[in-house]
């Protein structure tokens, strides 16, 4: 299942949604990142043909979403609020829609209890979801969007209100279903969520996409802005020798000293040579080192260099 | 594969025995658990607790005679002629009905039920969930419209049996049997009044942010005063009118067309035939479901 946007901008009225968007998706985990507001809701929903675009093309599979609606059985949408008919219990909920799939009854009762036991609601899925805590009813939401087993997952903020163990389960059953070959998007504000389920990733703020693709190399366009590189040596005289002779070289930025932790920040913008002649400059200096990191294209630190305003290439 | 018309109508025939039940259940359970649908039964018992209270007040002062075996009561009238009761009973029958029944509760129905099963899920944001499973916009519409006209049918049905009998036990059995085609006068009215104002309080659900209130204002200015003027053919209540007129007409009542307001400022009878009002009625309604359908596809959110 392919996903494509292309140059899609959506106002509503003077409001700008999302602005020249364009992005190919494959089947596998994408994570749509930005703060409230950017966006994220408003992308997916255009990909759902919940909402049309001002301008632009969306393609699923080559047809439009908004108005091809047998496409929609592609499709499984767990959107962030609740969306419940809450009179009805769990099992009741998954295989009302289920239904709405042309499953037969007997058929919907069971794979609905199936999907609800997978994730742990056994016990709960004959009780009224308006009894239900905000895990469960996100359970509900994943089992609901996950049960008919759909090409496409839209999941935003899938993790919202899970408990360790839920967020857990959810993770393995992501991981499982893109192995599968479903394509995946999924927004979420707790990055390290996102990093732990995929390389691949969406930023977007103020409804224009920042950076699209693997995250890594996202970071290395990025090049225009300073990255620190950590240097833990084995032995604690060694530090301030190093971090004079890092000096000399003209991909040095600044160097900090810490010295509690017996470490040596050298920032730089040139980080791919600083790998390169790193091992060089130690063994000229005598330096056996314990670590070499740099923490600084995870996601979080990715997101903020982006989010907060800084430019890249 | 494309699929052709004949094809996509059999493939949407196939599909609602799987779609329409489900959502039927769901709608009468919200319908029959609204708080709302419960006070507009309350009131509509009181008519009838009315006409228990009468039947014992004046059920002693009844006089009868015998026609071979049946037992007819007959009430003294202005001029203190005994005349069968079960004449005089019902006409009340039917002027109460379309007073109360016709023109009251049921318009208060339609706009409860049409804003309780659509508007609730743009609401709950249900729709938006429904908007992604592989069901027409049309489908999403129907079931919820069959499902608010059997539910209205059937709260007014009853209520109209319920009436019926409570109005008519005072002329006996010989009074209930003898009338049962006023019965069905009123529940054939009924009916196409569900079918209609049902389709259109849909499309006010769909189309407008306040339906309650844009449907007692349609309710207001163009059910109750334009149907009373020269341009009521514009009106659903001149079709209900039209067929309530005939009717009895033909069941040999002394009625005029300006007992239904169906003349206009001329004096001149402007009623419809009833065939062609039913015909209108669901032309009406078909047009009213498209746009619904149109409405729901074309939302965005």
């Amino acid at each position: 299942m392919s996903i494509r946007l292309e140059q899609v901008t959506k106002n509503y009225g003077n409001v700008q949604g999302i602005s020249n968007i364009s992005l190919e998706m494959e089947p596998g985990i994408t994570g749509i990142l930005g703060p409230n507001g950017a966006g994220k809701s408003t992308t997916m929903k255009i990909i759902l043909g919940l909402s049309r675009p001002s301008r632009g093309i969306v393609r699923v599979n080559g047809n439009d979403p908004f108005t091809d609606w047998k496409l929609k059985r592609k499709f499984g949408f767990v959107p962030e609020y609740d969306c419940f008919y809450e009179h009805m219990s769990g099992l009741d909920y998954v295989s009302y829609f289920l239904r709405m799939h042309d499953v037969d009854k007997e058929k919907a009762e069971k794979m609905a209890r199936e999907a609800l036991s997978e994730l742990g609601l056994d016990d709960s899925m004959e009780r009224k979801i308006n009894t239900y805590s905000k895990g469960m009813r996100q359970k509900t939401k994943v089992a609901r969007a996950t049960v008919f087993d759909p090409e496409i997952l839209i999941m935003d903020e899938p993790f919202q209100g899970a408990d360790p163990t839920t967020r857990g389960l959810l993770m393995k059953k992501l991981t499982e279903w893109a192995e599968k070959g479903k394509t995946i998007l999924i927004s979420s504000h707790i990055l390290h969520d996102v990093q732990s389920l995929t390389d691949n990733i969406m930023l977007i703020n103020n409804g224009k996409m920042l950076a699209y693709g693997d995250r890594h190399e996202i970071r290395k366009l990025m090049d225009n802005i300073p990255r620190p590189i950590s240097i833990r040596p084995l032995k604690k005289g060694n530090i301030r020798n190093l971090a004079k002779r890092m000096l000399d070289e003209k991909w040095t930025k600044a160097t900090t000293i810490d010295e509690e932790n017996n470490e040596l920040t050298v920032e730089t913008d040139q980080s791919e040579e600083v790998y390169m002649e790193l091992p060089r400059i130690l063994q000229n200096e005598k330096v056996s080192v314990e670590r070499i990191y740099s923490e600084d294209d995870s996601l979080d630190s990715l997101y903020e260099k982006l989010v907060e305003g800084a430019q890249w290439k | 594969m494309e699929m052709n018309l004949g094809e996509e109508i059999m493939a949407f025939a196939r599909r609602s025995k799987n779609l329409f039940p489900p959502v039927a259940k769901d709608c009468t359970y919200r319908l029959l658990a609204n708080k709302m649908t419960w006070i507009l039964i309350g009131i509509l018992l009181l008519p009838c607790l009315f006409g228990i209270i009468l039947y014992n007040e004046f059920s002693e002062d009844r006089e009868y005679e015998m026609q071979g075996d049946d037992k007819i009561y007959l009430f003294p009238d202005s001029e203190d002629n005994l005349v069968p009761l079960h004449k005089d009973l019902r006409e009340t029958f039917v002027e109460q009905s379309d007073l109360f029944n016709i023109s009251f509760v049921a318009i208060i129905l339609a706009i409860l039920f049409s804003s309780e099963l659509i508007n609730e899920e743009y609401t709950q944001k249900t729709m938006q969930l429904l908007r992604t499973t592989p069901i027409h916009s049309f489908e999403i519409l129907l079931y919820r419209y069959i499902a608010g006209v059997l539910c209205m049918f059937g709260i007014l049905g009853i209520y109209s049996i319920l009436f019926y009998l409570t109005t008519m036990m005072g002329s006996g059995q010989y009074g209930i049997i003898e009338n049962l085609d006023v019965l069905l006068l009123i529940l054939k009215v009924l009916l196409f009044e569900s079918i209609a104002f049902m389709g259109i309080f849909s499309v006010f659900t769909i189309y407008f942010n306040r339906p309650f209130l844009i449907g007692i204002i349609y309710w207001i200015i163009w059910e109750s005063i334009v149907s009373g003027q020269n341009y009521q053919k514009i009106t659903i209540t001149h079709y209900l009118n039209s067929m309530l007129f005939d009717s009895t007409k033909e069941m040999g009542w002394d009625v005029v067309a300006s007992d239904y307001n169906l003349v206009n400022s001329k004096d001149d009878i402007i009623a419809t035939e009833p065939l062609t009002s039913m015909l209108i009625i669901i032309i009406i309604t078909l047009i009213m479901l498209f746009l619904g359908t149109r409405g729901i596809a074309n939302r965005q959110f």
